[in-house]
């Protein structure tokens, strides 16, 4: 991995992403799994979404995941920071949650439902005078990964 | 599940409605008052007899607007709530004033919505949230998602789906209250600017300026008022849910194309009406693809096959199951606090049979249903 002499960056949302390297090279989704009816959620939890229970475990989430669906935006919503037109996907977890996230390096022409994609990291500027944060996305898993390290 | 335990009959007895559209020179509170007026005129109640009003509207326009609009009416100091509840604020605050009616509390009630919007895409979340950066935070892209699914699970072809938007201009030609009336054809819809594919321009509704009002009455309490009621439409159930979880985890619109089935289980159980007695929907079709899963919610259809009906041309005025009869979202447009009070003006108007050029044949049973960002879903059933 190579090394860089920037500062540490931050993730989009410290709730969902963790990074596992200073260069944000890396990164696990995260999630919150209940420990009384084993429903899985993406993101930050107190109560099970399901049956409201208090007791839940911090989970890592799987990087690999199912096209469910997907759309290419072509009229981006106010604060966009990426090109456009933009594909939004939303991913199916072997755990269950859903995750909309934008799908990069793809031709539109290969976007199908069904399609395996992975987990992968780019940082964006939030906003003109903004942190440079790292947003979570996903690409096909054909091309070869940037596997999160054990850690 | 809610225990419902309706007590006494409310029937809807006025309506108003201000012309869908954009409207640079009207302020919120003016436009709003300009429904009301129309709805206290529709009935001959007097405003100082109205006990109760509540407002639906979404955009911020200062505090206090359901106030402000009634204020000029006079001030007679009765309770006035507003209303936000997503696209669902007008039906939130008519589901307020019928339960205000059923529980004995007033006789009468003043439920009313209006909206001033700015244009482009509807986000749901505030501007300084992560979901601006990740990208999901576009209503019409959750549609395109739930289209794409649907799509791929029904073999539905795009023509269906542009079919929705053809007719919905069929109807809203027929409506001076329209903010969309020019007619098009399947092609025309499929080669409109699109917008996140597979949804084009013109298969998502226009955001639109506007105001709807409508005067509940409890029907024990008709003849103190000096009401006619043969002009008046009976309430027979109003539901109003929120997010269930579905096993997907978000509550994102893109998650749940078929949340409106428990406010629907919920309203034909406290009517005692089923699907089968429904003789016209309106339906909350924000994006083609909502009018179908909201018709499959309903139990209209089987699931995956409200395209076909559509297709067939059972949703069309002339059809078994006319759907959005005054436009629906699509044409007549939509002033998110104003849309669930003007599907009340809809289906009483039918259900009187004052809808002239769009009136569906002998309606007796009509429902409205009302879907917001939160899975903030109203169903509500009228009868004459």
């Amino acid at each position: 991995m190579p090394t860089s002499s920037r500062k540490s960056l931050a993730p989009v949302d410290p709730r969902r992403l963790r990074l596992n390297d200073p260069d944000g090279s890396s990164g696990t989704l995260l999630g919150m799994r209940c420990l009384n009816c084993e429903v899985c959620v993406f993101g930050e939890a107190i109560f099970c979404q399901a049956c409201s229970s208090d007791n839940l475990e911090s989970v890592d989430l799987s990087s690999c995941g199912i096209l469910y669906s997907y759309t290419i935006v072509r009229v981006p919503p106010d604060g966009w920071p990426g090109p456009v037109p933009y594909v939004l996907g939303e991913v199916e977890l072997p755990e269950g949650p859903h995750v909309l996230a934008e799908v990069i390096d793809i031709d539109h022409a290969d976007l199908q439902v069904g399609l395996e994609v992975r987990l992968a990291l780019e940082p964006v500027q939030a906003g003109e005078s903004g942190p440079t944060l790292m947003v979570y996305k996903w690409a096909p898993s054909a091309v070869p990964p940037a596997l999160p390290q054990e850690g | 599940m809610t225990q419902f335990k309706p007590n006494r009959e409310v029937m809807v007895v006025g309506v108003g409605l201000h012309p869908f559209g954009r409207f640079r020179g009207k302020d919120l509170a003016t436009l709003a008052r300009e429904a009301v007026l129309e709805a206290l005129k529709d009935c001959g109640v007097r405003w100082r007899d109205i006990p109760v009003a509540y407002f639906g509207h979404v955009y911020y326009q200062g505090m206090s607007v359901g106030e402000t609009a009634l204020a000029s009416l006079g001030l007679t100091g009765i309770p006035i709530v507003n209303v936000e509840n997503a696209c669902s604020s007008g039906s939130t605050a008519f589901w307020q004033a019928y339960w205000g009616i059923t529980s004995g509390v007033f006789d009468l009630a003043l439920a009313f919505g209006a909206e001033k919007v700015p244009g482009g895409p509807v986000t749901v979340t505030a501007a300084d949230s992560p979901e601006r950066f990740i990208g999901g935070d576009h209503m019409m892209a959750g549609y395109a998602l739930r289209m794409r699914r649907y799509m791929e699970e029904t073999g539905a072809p795009p023509s269906a789906l542009a079919q929705v938007s053809v007719k919905a201009r069929q109807n809203a030609a027929l409506n001076p209250y329209a903010h969309r009336r020019e007619t098009f054809t399947v092609e025309d819809v499929l080669s409109s600017r699109p917008i996140a594919d597979p949804l084009t321009l013109y298969q998502c509704c226009p955001t639109s300026e506007g105001s709807a009002a409508t005067v509940l009455c409890a029907r024990d309490a008709l003849g103190s008022y000096g009401l006619d009621e043969s002009r008046a439409i009976r309430v027979i159930a109003a539901s109003l849910t929120s997010g269930n979880y579905n096993g997907r985890g978000s509550d994102h619109s893109a998650f749940s194309p078929y949340r409106t089935e428990p406010a629907a289980l919920a309203a034909y159980e406290m009517s005692g009406v089923g699907p089968e007695d429904v003789d016209l929907v309106q339906v909350h079709d924000a994006a083609t693809i909502g009018e179908l899963q909201q018709i499959e919610s309903l139990q209209l259809t089987p699931k995956g096959e409200a395209w076909r009906a559509t297709v067939e041309g059972r949703t069309a005025l002339t059809g078994d199951i006319p759907v959005n009869t005054d436009g629906g979202l699509l044409a007549m447009g939509h002033p998110f606090g104003a849309t669930g009070i003007r599907m009340v003006h809809e289906t009483v108007t039918q259900l009187r049979g004052e809808a002239g050029a769009r009136q569906v044949n002998n309606p007796r049973v009509g429902v409205a249903q009302c879907s917001g960002a939160g899975d903030v879903t109203t169903v509500q059933i009228f009868a004459r």
